[in-house]
């Protein structure tokens, strides 16, 4: 068996995931015995007409990428979602919270209606095309994007967490955020960032999106325990899972 | 036996001095908590903490560990145990260690735990403080230090410590020139013993625990379960805090030469969504409620019929650690036996 070709497309983003690709130093030659790229806009200059993985990057918010999204999808036999954008919409679906014109208008002011700035409620990418794999996070973890690709080369599935990023905070033996009174969306996001952000004395933001079974009711619930409103769940949950659409 | 009488002082002299020789790990502050970690000075050591956030099980179990290294069709063990000393366990959790040393003799001999186990001298000492939740008491754990190598007590403003093992005496060989400790401050010892045994109890279990084994069986379709689980997580925080809950998921991370790699083992929990998912994407405890009734029956039927403990040793973690506050052992054993 060949190393898998490998494209890499980017949309509405920020790039971060991309460059955590680039962030892997001299990881990259790793990657480089067990893929063989042939097309990433920000490394190299060559194009593919086929690729055996797509590694897509970003949301989908203009009429343009969803036809292009498609065509990558039909040239493509593995489709790999990395990034919170791209596996959930990410911060770009903040805008769906608002009409799209006073959002266009607040940024662009009078050039708010030109042509080229006409967009559409943000989209995961696996909204627009059926997608194989997800490497969540804001950005994904260079870790975890390397073991899936690893399993992808060996023809292994990835496996991601299914458990909430709660788990990873006892590993780590950290204070429960509740106990400082605080919210913290980890008892409903998906694990695999090793807690990062509570661990370094912050509340999970929710940027690896929920878990596959959340318990979005019981989420809302304790918020009266702990002397706090749906409100603040809800403000905390917008950033990263803004109302889908 | 060995059963010396200091003051604090002398104790943190004694300490500082088993820092210099080796590994010493004991309670220290963290976040407003306690937690167990490296002893740098004898002057961060809190014998009087209430309870840590995570029991020391972390050091026979750590939360992830290579098990195995691969490389070109060969494979080897892998273990990293070495001496240490754990200073200022409680006795709740030393029952719990000694629950585990059973288990995991048991079968198939879990190598990797019994070796740190054995290069572990465990010092435990007893309980000054109650934490919120505990109700050590009401399972027979306050006092009890089975298997401890050595025994730490505060008696007023005096320590007394004492040898159980032939470990526990080197350990208190830096002690030699302390006093023994005298009959006045043994008697208020063991009041204080009597004390603890009765007290160290938030909450009052109404069940005596070798009846539940009889009662869950019966308890099967019981409401609570579904009443419970409807507000739970399955975050697996009451598991992973819980000094008698052992179970891990093994996992082969290979590297960029795919010949190459480890098997390591991390923690695992039995109220996460996957942990009964197997070949095939089945997965037999798919509800909540399911994992969430599976979590008592062990604590309160499995591992008894197993062993002979109740492996429930009162401390109180998964009372504290559940966000949804549904984790509570007592609440929901008393349930239980109240409508039979
Ligand atoms: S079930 Fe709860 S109280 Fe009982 S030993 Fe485990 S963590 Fe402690
Ligand atoms: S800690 Fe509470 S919410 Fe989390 S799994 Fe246990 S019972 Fe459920």
């Amino acid at each position: 068996m060949g190393k898998p070709r490998v494209a890499i497309f980017d949309f509405a983003c920020c790039e971060g995931c991309q460059l955590q690709i680039v962030n892997l130093e001299e990881e990259i030659l790793g990657l480089l015995q067990v893929i063989e790229p042939v097309e990433w806009r920000e490394a190299m200059s060559d194009k593919s007409e086929t690729c055996d993985i797509a590694l897509i990057e970003g949301s989908i918010t203009r009429a343009e990428d969803a036809e292009r999204v498609k065509r990558i999808r039909a040239r493509a036999g593995v489709v790999v979602a990395l990034g919170a954008c791209a596996t959930m919409g990410g911060v770009n679906k903040l805008k769906n919270n608002f009409d799209l014109h006073d959002v266009k208008t607040c940024v662009y002011g009078e050039a708010a209606d030109m042509p080229h700035l006409d967009t559409m409620p943000a989209m995961a990418v696996s909204e627009v095309i059926p997608v194989d794999f997800a490497v969540p996070g804001c950005p994904m973890s260079k870790t975890e994007f390397t073991c899936i690709v690893r399993c992808l080369a060996l023809g292994k599935t990835p496996v991601i967490p299914t458990f909430p990023v709660c788990v990873e905070c006892k590993r780590n033996e950290n204070v429960c955020r509740y106990e400082y009174n605080e919210v913290c969306l980890g008892t409903v996001t998906r694990a695999g960032c090793g807690a990062k952000c509570p661990t370094a004395g912050g509340w999970c933001f929710g940027c690896r999106g929920l878990v596959d079974d959340p318990n979005v009711n019981a989420a809302r619930d304790v918020m009266e325990q702990y002397g706090k409103t749906m409100a603040d769940l809800d403000d905390r949950l917008a950033l990263f899972n803004s109302k889908r659409e | 036996m060995i059963r010396k009488q200091v003051t604090r002082q002398a104790l943190d002299a004694w300490v500082d001095g088993l820092i210099a020789a080796g590994r010493v790990v004991g309670a220290q502050k963290k976040g407003g908590r306690y937690a167990f970690d490296d002893l740098r000075r004898a002057a961060d050591l809190c014998l009087d903490y209430d309870v840590t956030i995570l029991p020391p099980k972390k050091y026979f179990l750590p939360p992830k560990e290579d098990i195995l290294r691969f490389s070109d069709g060969r494979y080897e063990s892998v273990s990293d145990a070495a001496p240490f000393t754990l200073l200022g366990v409680h006795p709740y959790d030393m029952a719990a260690i000694a629950q585990m040393d059973k288990l995991f003799a048991q079968d198939n001999r879990d190598e990797h735990y019994l070796a740190r186990r054995e290069q572990a001298t465990v010092v435990v000492c007893d309980i000054e403080r109650m934490s919120p939740n505990i109700f050590a008491a009401s399972v027979g754990t306050a006092t009890a230090a089975d298997g401890c190598d050595a025994l730490i007590t505060r008696v007023g403003r005096a320590y007394v410590i004492e040898s159980h093992t032939a470990k526990g005496e080197r350990l208190l060989a830096g002690l030699a020139g302390a006093p023994d400790a005298d009959a006045v401050t043994l008697a208020r010892r063991e009041q204080l013993w009597e004390d603890n045994a009765r007290l160290m109890s938030r909450r009052e279990l109404r069940v005596e625990p070798r009846r539940l084994p009889r009662l869950l069986e019966d308890a099967y379709d019981h409401p609570v379960w579904e009443e419970k689980a409807s507000q739970c997580f399955a975050c697996g925080s009451c598991n992973l805090v819980c000094p008698t809950c052992y179970c891990f998921d093994v996992q082969d991370d290979v590297e960029w030469d795919p010949s190459r790699g480890v098997r390591r083992r991390v923690w695992d929990g039995c109220m996460l969504t996957d942990f009964a998912t197997v070949a095939g994407k089945h997965n037999f405890r798919k509800n909540r409620a399911d994992r969430y009734r599976h979590r008592y029956y062990r604590k309160g039927k499995y591992v008894p019929e197993k062993i002979g403990d109740f492996s429930c040793v009162g401390c109180g973690r998964c009372v504290s650690a559940c966000v949804a506050r549904i984790a509570d052992p007592v609440e929901v054993y008393n349930r239980i036996a109240e409508v039979q």
